[in-house]
């Protein structure tokens, strides 16, 4: 578990890292997969085999199509721009509000050695029976609601994306 | 020998770190959205991370978790529709070139 955590872990930054950096905005959605993986891989790790399934089923099924499809539709994939282009104006002070956050991301953490210091726990699991169960009784009316909720979001994607062709009829 | 804790919570911090280094720096507005799925999966991390270390006899972690994930294909699916709707009317995804409010 040891060995298997560092290397999912490099992979998972890596994949981040390229995915916010690479000037080709195909590369940097295949960076985004490749990151995607990385998480789905450390659910399966952490035993939340369902939430694995569900991440890759989810963001690389759908997220990273849709982002590749919204690229095609906007933009020539050629990208060679040079820094000046791809940075926003101001983005050294973008850069040092990250920088200031992971500080005191990691001061925090650093801080609660006894909770940071909690070992892994060897008995967890989760069976996608349980969790079917709890989500069609417990947790019904949030599921109900998430339903509404996408339908809407399908609904007002597709009257954004077409009002103004909408209207030059 | 299994992993601490405070190593998933440095990953995820990272991860996020990461993500928000990419959506204040970067133009296109594309990438911006990119960071923010890199951001909104870090949060995601640590609800898995905290269900197995402390509370995994209980399932309300993984419902959150299943829940976050909907509505963040929600979210992604209207922002590139505004993306595009975007890209119609300036002819550019860049970001700073959004400037006017109306028009």
């Amino acid at each position: 578990m040891n060995a298997a955590f560092w290397i999912l872990s490099a992979i998972t930054v890596i994949g981040a890292v390229l995915a916010v950096t690479l000037r080709n905005l195909v590369h940097c959605v295949l960076s985004l997969i490749l990151f995607f993986l990385g998480i789905a891989a450390h659910y399966f790790l952490l035993r939340a085999d369902f939430i694995g399934a569900v991440q890759i089923l989810i963001y690389i099924g759908a997220v990273a199509v849709l982002i590749l499809f919204a690229i095609m539709l906007t933009h020539n994939v050629t990208g060679t721009e040079g820094p000046r282009e791809v940075l926003g104006g101001k983005w050294w002070s973008g850069l040092a509000t990250a920088g200031i956050l992971g500080v005191v991301i990691w001061w925090a953490i650093y801080k609660d050695q006894i909770a940071a210091a909690l070992p892994s726990n060897q008995k967890a699991q989760s069976s996608v029976l349980e969790i079917g169960r709890a989500l069609m009784s417990e947790w019904v009316v949030p599921f109900e609601i998430m339903a509404v909720l996408l339908t809407a979001a399908l609904i007002g994607a597709v009257v954004i994306a077409l009002e103004e062709v909408m209207r030059r009829r | 020998m299994s992993i601490p804790l405070g190593h998933y919570l440095v990953l995820s911090g990272l991860l996020f770190v990461i993500g928000l280094c990419g959506a204040l720096t970067r133009k296109n507005a594309i990438i911006v959205l990119i960071a923010i799925e890199i951001m909104f999966n870090a949060g995601i991390l640590n609800l898995i991370v905290f269900w197995h270390y402390k509370e995994f006899a209980v399932l309300t972690a993984q419902m959150f978790t299943i829940f976050a994930i909907s509505i963040a294909a929600a979210e992604s699916a209207i922002g590139l529709a505004l993306v595009i709707a975007i890209y119609r009317h300036y002819k550019s995804v860049d970001v700073d070139e959004m400037q006017s409010l109306k028009g």
